[in-house]
């Protein structure tokens, strides 16, 4: 087939350069966020500062992470932030009975818990946001129950949170702990048949299912990882408070589909993927970074980070790809 | 006013893909053009550019001499451009009356008030200019598809009363769907309009086109390589026109040696209610058999029960000699069971993706390591030979499924099914809707070579001709149930009269 190439004018634009910003921009405004940081406060790269960094940001990258799975599917799962707040509590609430193995359990349990949603989610043909967002709800009237809405300290004997304020030859045993849970789910997503199913339901659900592919097992597996790293988020935030409170993860909803968009992953599915929730999660920390610096008091941060979504949206969604605007 | 529109100079293209390039064409007041070419040769640009949903990038429209920009469906509109689409634009909850005004403005609806009797009213008058007569208040989705064609054809009609000069009204591809009867109404309803409007006729169909058009246009990679007045040519030197190749006969599918074959599928009274009753046949490994209905007779319905998509009620199927459990696509998938679904789009491609990555997102497993661990330079080889099999005409396999024209989305299809290793049984369900004559027969010639190295396949035909020629043996269902039965093999080919009296 004989094929013309030919110079392009303006049209060309959003054929040649809208796919590479979409592709490298979110790790060039990182980039630029921490290049610019450093100008205004040159304290902020420095080696402990970074570390510290690392832990703060741990929690939001592991709900990022954790969170672009059932968005790849084309579903979302806005119960993270009540899981991560019930993780919490019931580290607390169940160590009189479950001992120092508390929080693995715990995490189990949002495994658990996960893939129900999902299957509960496909299985009746609901939509993931209003399921989830029931969940939610219910998650954070379980976290206040529980908790009585008080803080509690967190357990001294317990295993993983434990291990979790540790450091390992001066990295935070979270950043280790976190890297893992990035190249372990990584590897499934770009390297084997599951990864390979997220994305062509992504793409079109139906055509997936009659091609064969298990779209039932593979999301409910996509809301149990969701679920899963957000109880390892929980871990995060108490292993650094450590308190438990049954309104810890709360403000971290926003943050972390803001963390998922901005890194490059489309909300409509089949477009992403985890080194874009990486960078997506490093972006949206490194915002609250830069907000303290520039001087944003705390209670205006929400507004820069709903903007920050807007614009990310705007942004990474190949509107070609959509049918239909919703 | 005559309304003669010129098309001159016109050239379009997507990204590296030359749709149209410098295109000059006539569409003179009252005719009907008819518009042949293969898929990916421009014509779909072409109705896109006369409607209003592209601009070109070059050259221009004129109206009775004088340039017009057609930016939108509205522009289109008000220059008397309309467009009976293929897949329907109604919306399916709308009656009949709003439907026909949804993109006019009309007295009965003025200040978004909505008076219904007049509305109504003037509804009816736009359905019998076509000798239509069909319920105005009732909500399309309700009426069966050829009836929502005729509706949409009066919606586009109604056009005429905003112009004082004969409306354009583009066809795309109207006949697909319909059942011999129907195409005769609507080529009645075409006659009526002759030397009213311009209507420009789009069809893989070359005896359609011959019949209904007064001047036919052959489009090649955007080009503009024959134009003829009806009269003067025929079917095989259009064929030959259009693919740039003369048409191989048919080869005759008569091969008795698989009268003895062993049966791999064997149905017993199976019965999915509405959709289709007792239906009883079997079909040996390597034999292809032809299913022939009108919308609705269940034979498009049998295809999906067997590949589990319908709940079935009652009877049996054996496969290769075993019980069949249909629960679901994944469960015929493990059997051996493929479908290429009549819905290419929602069901049959993965929109975003690429080539390669909708090739193997069924088989792709082969190539795993412990049937898990991606193995992609496996994937990507089988992926690519297959596609150089079935000549799919691509940039690279890593680019979306997507900027592929029809017939070639429909290979890639294809090739995900043929990528099985063990594959035994492919359901055919319209394969070559939407593909031109050429892209159908490189398709066909695909599904014999694989039926002769023992798949088995059970073929939804489109038309009769096409039933006859590539089936062994051919099923008529009428209403959900079996009708009559052909075996080419014992005697003579059956008569397309035949069929058809099975059919209505």
């Amino acid at each position: 087939m004989t094929q013309t190439f030919e110079a392009r004018g303006v049209a060309g634009f959003a054929d040649t350069w809208l796919p590479l910003i979409r592709n490298a921009g979110p790790l060039l405004f990182l980039l630029f966020l921490v290049a610019g940081s450093a100008i205004i406060a040159p304290g902020v790269v420095q080696f402990d500062s970074l570390l510290s960094f690392l832990s703060d940001a741990a929690p939001v990258i592991a709900l990022v992470i954790g969170g672009t799975f059932p968005i790849l599917a084309g579903s979302i799962d806005l119960s993270v932030a009540g899981i991560a707040s019930v993780t919490g509590v019931l580290v607390v609430v169940l160590n009189p009975v479950l001992g120092p193995w508390t929080s693995v359990a715990v995490v189990l349990l949002a495994l658990l818990f996960g893939a129900m949603q999902g299957f509960v989610h496909t299985w009746l043909q609901l939509p993931s946001f209003i399921v989830t967002l029931a969940t939610l709800s219910i998650l954070s009237g379980v976290a206040l129950l529980l908790s009585n809405a008080t803080a509690e300290p967190i357990p001294s004997d317990d295993v993983l949170v434990g291990m979790l304020g540790n450091a390992l030859a001066g990295v935070p045993d979270t950043a280790v702990v976190l890297a893992v849970m990035v190249a372990l789910l990584g590897l499934l997503l770009r390297f084997t048949r599951i990864g390979r199913d997220i994305y062509a339901i992504g793409a079109g659900e139906r055509a997936a299912l009659m091609s064969g592919v298990h779209v039932l097992a593979i999301r409910t597996l996509l809301f149990a990882i969701s679920a899963g790293c957000a109880a390892m988020a929980g871990l995060f935030l108490v292993s650094v408070t450590s308190f438990s409170s049954p309104t810890l993860a709360g403000n971290l909803l926003l943050l972390s589909i803001v963390g998922v968009v901005v890194g490059g992953t489309a909300i409509s599915g089949g477009v992403g993927g985890l080194f874009a929730a990486v960078v997506g999660g490093l972006i949206t920390s490194w915002l609250r970074v830069v907000a303290v610096i520039v001087g944003v008091v705390p209670t205006a941060q929400n507004i820069i980070f709903g903007v920050a979504a807007l614009l990310a949206v705007a942004v990474t969604t190949d509107r070609k790809k959509l049918g239909v605007i919703k | 006013m005559t309304g003669t529109i010129t098309l001159r100079g016109i050239r379009k293209t997507y990204g590296p893909v030359t749709a149209l390039e410098t295109l000059d064409l006539e569409i003179r007041a009252g005719e009907v053009l008819g518009l042949i070419g293969q898929n990916g040769s421009g014509k779909s640009t072409l109705l896109r550019i006369l409607s209003g949903l592209a601009l070109p990038d070059r050259g221009e429209v004129l109206l009775d001499g004088r340039p017009i920009v057609l930016d939108s469906a509205a522009t289109a509109r008000r220059h008397g451009i309309g467009m009976v689409h293929q897949e329907q634009s109604l919306i399916p909850n709308l009656s009949v009356a709003e439907n026909i005004f949804l993109d006019k403005a009309h007295p009965a609806k003025r200040h978004g008030l909505c008076r219904w009797s007049s509305l109504n009213k003037a509804a009816r008058a736009q359905l019998n200019k076509l000798g239509v007569d069909l319920p105005t208040t009732v909500p399309v989705e309700t009426l069966r598809f050829s009836e929502r064609q005729q509706v949409e054809f009066a919606k586009v009609l109604a056009i005429e009363e905003l112009v004082d000069r004969p409306p354009v009204i583009l066809l795309d591809e109207p006949t697909s769907l319909l059942t011999p009867d129907e195409i005769r109404a609507l080529f009645f309803q075409i006659n009526r309009l002759r030397g009213r409007a311009s209507i420009v006729f789009v069809s893989h169909r070359l005896e359609e086109v011959l019949e209904i058009s007064d001047r036919v246009v052959v489009l090649t990679d955007g080009r503009k390589v024959a134009e003829r007045a009806s009269a003067s040519v025929d079917r095989e030197e259009l064929y030959e026109m259009m693919v740039g190749r003369q048409r191989a006969p048919a080869a005759t599918r008569l091969r008795p040696e698989t009268r003895h074959a062993p049966p791999l599928l064997q149905l017993e009274a199976l019965t999915s209610l509405p959709h289709f009753r007792n239906v009883t046949f079997q079909l040996g490994r390597g034999e292809i058999l032809g299913i022939v209905g009108v919308l609705g007779s269940g034979a498009e319905e049998l295809c999906r029960g067997l590949f589990g998509v319908l709940r079935i009620d009652a009877g049996r199927v054996r496969f290769g000699g075993e019980p069949l459990k249909l629960a679901a696509p994944r469960a015929a998938v493990q059997q051996g069971i493929g479908y290429l679904p009549a819905n290419r789009r929602a069901e049959g491609m993965l929109p975003g993706r690429s080539l390669t990555e909708n090739a193997v997102v069924t088989f792709g497993h082969q190539y795993d390591w412990k049937r898990c661990v991606r193995n992609k330079a496996r994937e990507d080889a089988a992926a690519l030979q297959w596609m150089r099999r079935l000549k799919v005409k691509m940039d690279k396999p890593s680019a979306p499924i997507a900027s592929l024209s029809g017939g070639n989305q429909q290979k890639i299809v294809l090739a995900k099914w043929l990528l099985a290793h063990d594959l035994r049984l492919l359901l055919l369900d319209h394969p070559s809707r939407g593909l031109d004559p050429g892209a159908r027969d490189e398709l066909f010639a695909v599904v014999r070579e694989q039926v002769e190295q023992g798949l088995s396949v059970i073929f939804v035909a489109d038309t009769i001709s096409e039933l006859i020629e590539l089936s062994d043996r051919i099923i008529v269902m009428r209403d959900g149930e079996v009708t009559a039965e052909f075996d080419p093999r014992s005697g003579a080919l059956p008569k397309e009269e035949q069929i058809v009296a099975a059919m209505v």
